[in-house]
């Protein structure tokens, strides 16, 4: 019996032996495995090699606003992220279409970064995704994300700020574009430059030579043109009345078909449909410098005793509104255009700044749209005027008497404008 | 000595349109003339190929012979904008050129609507966004606002918020500027009229960097180049 | 009196001449001094220099051979840098003759040695993407599908079978665009689109008649930097170590500008003092 018992003892303490050396056998496989993956072979030894904190994953969803196939992935960054010993490099985001299935890469992000968008998915189709932490010695991986499909929406909610001032700014417009039909008298502050206008005219008239009319390099589809075309038919009506010469070299062919359309007008408004010619609009080139050597070119042998520039203008204003001085001519220009701004103001005798043009058009056409536009968006310069002051004044307040309500209060509307 | 005769006829070319600096003379004339005649054909060629070609006639085409086979392509709607392109052509028919506004009607309207949010967005709400910042007061840290940290960034707000106050003040047209009104019009006017100096300073350094570009060919591509 | 009113009268002709040879003078010289690096050349450098090696970068050429002077030099260091640093570099233009100006740049950055050595592979580490009609369309088409607006390369490759794209649906697979713009179609179209509205980080090389209307994206942070003209050009040049045009070319322009000032500075003295003798 006691031999019995003793033979069982040790049976059992071998076995035990045997089946914790096997436990042990197998972990030292898979800590082989891993080190095997990531360890520095050092002569026989394996140095084993710190791999960076892994991100986690925050959040997965469905990009927001957008017309489908995308995802965005967002994670907590590594600690080791512009810290710590393993230094993240890069963050890279993987997808597969099954939790267990194969990953791949679909993207990467550079360390800093916390989120990804994946513009690759096809709607309808779930994906898993985990991000891999890289530094210079590996990559660690987060966990798995749970399925996630993407799809399109109808309307993008993180644009509804926006969508709201536009629509104030649309209803301003369209209201008084209506009362501007309806026959309403609408007030607009002079514009000097615009009593200029007839002044220019007249003064070719005097002296016997032609007005030059460029209206800018743009086609018809850019506003500053069509602003300028209607200002051509103001000029028109009083030039066909005096018999003024008018030569109108254009670089596109619409604005001169245009162009010829409204100076027929207004030369048969006139009574005198025999004085027009064709010949007064000509098609020189789509080219811009090449458009504006014939220009300079025509100005140095016509001499023009009068130049319009309205419109839409390039690098070419400054070498116009210069040969333009040099002869002498009396330059009246306009255009939207920032860049161009400074050579007309500092060559020619009348600007007109950016929305002075379309004001000049409004003005000197009395069309309700335009008109009504003008004062559409006058409304929109309000809202920022108010809302500009209004928010500098309340930060500056909040600065002062440090007072977090205030701020908190300051940001929330500042936020209506971040359009993010 | 090494004659390129492309580099011989850009030579002529850029000394005689340089010419014109002198005075008008043939030689800038026929300068001209070239310049204006070979643009003109350059882009008629540009444009066909890039636009009727590339946009029209390769995604037209196929779809169409997919058509003779019985088979409905999304590309065939580029037929709509063909006969669109023609209709714009009409202007040229003086009798029925009242048909090409439809077209042109609807290139205004989609790039109107197209660029509405672009410019509302980039231009109006995210310059107001950024144009809204403390004048005055201690350095803060709180509610995430730049805190104004030093004497000269605080008067860099200042300037920021009355330059662009004024501005919109001075393209405000449904009040005449008088009194207040009109100051803060006329100090809008200064910052325009500063802004469009610095504007003009740096086209300065535009325009002497392209003539620099010219020289440097002049110089090194043509005396140097043929002359060694 | 009469030499201010001799100032007035000066005929231009000889400031034409004036300007001509402060110009051309310093090109024999064979002078450069040493430039001091403006904030948002810098801060496009460091956003650079922070973008992992192998990133994808698009390049976009809105320019055309009359702004090449200004925006050739920047484009070329721009693009030698792209190869050092081992970006896989995908370029386009919304300008017809823009391509075509990066095939110069390209060519250009193939004669460095170092970069030789690389033995860069089209399709592979670089591609053409050509140009595509359309303005600010074409940003708008590639926020969801670069091959919809660039169904080809400049060769006329398929846009599937070229390698280098084979993971490049749109924006979100680029991690930065570089884009030379002398006007419309450019810079603002590029901020209005693809940064405002795909979170593109974008920076910017502009011609210096274009660069004061950049300035306010970068104040509002839509754009990460800025070379503005010349002078912007020589500056990146020297950060990036391949000093090139504009470097040389900085005395003529400094000479240039020094003669300018001389002259607005005694035209504005003429003019006051002769208005006062007339009063």
């Amino acid at each position: 019996m006691e031999l019995l018992r003793s033979r069982i003892i040790i049976g059992i303490t071998l076995l035990s032996m045997v089946l914790m050396f096997g436990s042990a056998l197998a972990q030292d496989a898979d800590k082989r495995d891993v080190l095997d993956s990531t360890a520095v072979r050092v002569g026989t030894f394996k140095k084993p090699v710190n791999l960076p904190i892994p991100a986690q994953l925050d959040v997965v969803e469905d990009s927001e606003g957008d017309a489908g196939s995308s995802i965005t992935v967002s994670w907590l960054p590594s600690p080791d992220d512009g810290a710590g010993k393993n230094n993240v490099i890069e963050y890279q985001i993987l997808r597969s279409e099954s939790q267990d299935g194969e990953y791949v890469i679909v993207g990467s992000a550079s360390r800093g970064m916390t989120q990804f968008q994946d513009a690759t998915t096809t709607d309808g189709v779930t994906y898993f995704y985990y991000v891999r932490t890289i530094s210079k010695d590996g990559g660690a991986n987060s966990q798995i994300s749970a399925g996630i499909q993407s799809s399109p929406q109808w309307f993008n909610t993180k644009d509804l700020d926006t969508f709201i001032i536009g629509l104030i700014i649309c209803a301003a417009v369209i209201y008084f574009i209506y009362h501007a039909q309806k026959g309403k008298k609408f007030f607009l502050r002079q514009i000097a430059g615009l009593e200029a206008v007839d002044e220019a005219i007249g003064r070719a008239t005097e002296m016997g030579r032609s007005i030059l009319f460029i209206p800018g390099i743009n086609d018809m589809d850019d506003v500053q043109t069509v602003a300028g075309i209607t200002i051509l038919g103001r000029v028109a009506k009083t030039i066909a009345e005096y018999d003024t010469k008018i030569n109108m070299p254009v670089s596109r062919s619409i604005v001169m078909t245009t162009a010829r359309e409204t100076i027929k007008q207004a030369y048969v408004a006139a009574g005198r449909p025999d004085a027009y010619s064709d010949d007064m609009v000509h098609y020189l080139t789509d080219e811009q410098f090449g458009y504006v050597a014939a220009v300079d070119g025509i100005m140095v042998r016509e001499k023009p005793a009068t130049c319009f520039y309205l419109g839409a203008f390039f690098a070419e204003s400054l070498i116009m509104a210069e040969t333009g001085n040099s002869i002498g001519a009396i330059q009246i220009a306009g255009t939207a255009m920032p860049a161009q701004l400074p050579f007309f103001v500092a060559a020619c005798d009348y600007t007109l700044i950016g929305e002075e043009l379309f004001a000049a058009s409004a003005y000197l056409s009395g069309e309700p749209k335009q008109l009504g536009s003008l004062k559409g968006q006058d409304v929109g310069k309000i809202i920022a005027m108010i809302v500009i002051l209004g928010l500098c004044g309340l930060y500056t307040v909040a600065s002062i008497s440090d007072s977090v309500s205030l701020l908190d209060f300051a940001d929330k509307i500042k936020g209506l404008f971040s359009a993010s | 000595m090494h004659f390129d005769l492309g580099v011989w006829i850009g030579a002529f070319l850029t000394l005689g349109i340089i010419s014109f600096l002198y005075k008008d003379n043939p030689w800038y004339k026929i300068c001209e003339a070239i310049f204006v005649g070979i643009s003109a054909g350059y882009w008629i060629a540009s444009l066909f190929w890039q636009n009727l070609v590339s946009k029209l006639y390769d995604n037209l085409a196929p779809a169409i012979v997919a058509l003779f086979h019985g088979q409905i392509q999304y590309n065939l709607l580029y037929l709509v904008a063909g006969i669109l392109g023609i209709m714009m052509l009409l202007r040229l028919i003086p009798q029925i050129g009242w048909i090409s506004r439809w077209p042109l009607a609807l290139v205004v309207g989609a790039t109107a609507g197209l660029q509405f949010i672009n410019y509302l967005v980039s231009n109006g709400v995210k310059q107001i966004y950024n144009t809204i910042v403390p004048v005055f007061g201690p350095v803060s840290d709180a509610g995430g606002i730049p805190p104004v940290a030093t004497t000269g960034e605080g008067i860099g707000n200042v300037i920021i918020l009355i330059g662009t106050f004024t501005g919109l003040v001075y393209f405000f047209f449904s009040k005449e500027h008088k009194g207040l009104f009109g100051g803060a019009a006329k100090v809008g006017t200064w910052f325009l009229m500063i802004t469009f100096g610095a504007s003009f300073g740096y086209t300065v350094m535009s325009r002497m960097s392209l003539l620099i570009g010219r020289i440097d060919f002049l110089v090194n591509d043509w005396i140097r180049g043929t002359f060694g | 009196m009469g030499f201010w009113n001799t100032m007035l009268a000066v005929d231009r002709r000889w400031i034409f001449l004036l300007v001509f040879l402060s110009l051309l003078i310093p090109m024999f010289l064979g002078v450069t001094f040493k430039l001091s690096i403006s904030p948002e050349v810098q801060t496009l450098y460091d956003t650079l220099e922070q973008l992992p090696n192998g990133s994808t970068v698009l390049m976009t050429f809105d320019y055309d051979p009359p702004s090449a002077p200004e925006l050739q030099p920047m484009a070329d260091a721009a693009v030698k840098y792209a190869f050092k640093r081992d970006f896989k570099l995908i370029i386009m233009g919304l300008w017809p003759q823009g391509p075509l100006q990066a095939e110069i740049s390209v060519r250009e950055a193939m004669k460095d040695p170092e970069i030789q050595a690389r033995n860069l592979e089209y399709g592979v580490d670089y591609v053409n993407l050509g140009f595509q009609a359309g303005n600010e369309f074409v940003i708008q088409r590639m926020g969801t599908d670069f091959r919809e607006a660039f169904p080809r390369d400049i060769r006329g490759t398929d846009y599937s079978e070229v390698p280098l794209l084979k993971n490049t649906k749109n924006f979100s697979n680029v991690d930065f665009v570089f884009n030379f713009s002398a006007g419309y179609p450019g810079t603002v179209e590029w901020v209005q689109i693809a940064v405002d509205r795909f979170g593109v980080k974008l920076g910017a090389g502009n011609t210096a008649v274009q660069a004061p209307l950049a300035y306010p994206y970068l104040g509002a942070g839509q754009l990460v930097g800025l070379l503005g003209g010349m002078r912007g050009g020589a500056e990146f040049e020297r950060l990036t170590g391949f000093k090139a045009k504009a470097t040389t070319f900085m005395l003529s322009q400094t000479f240039a500008h020094a003669i300018v000032i001389v002259f607005v500075i005694l035209g504005n003295i003429a003019y006051f003092v002769t208005r006062k003798k007339e009063q």
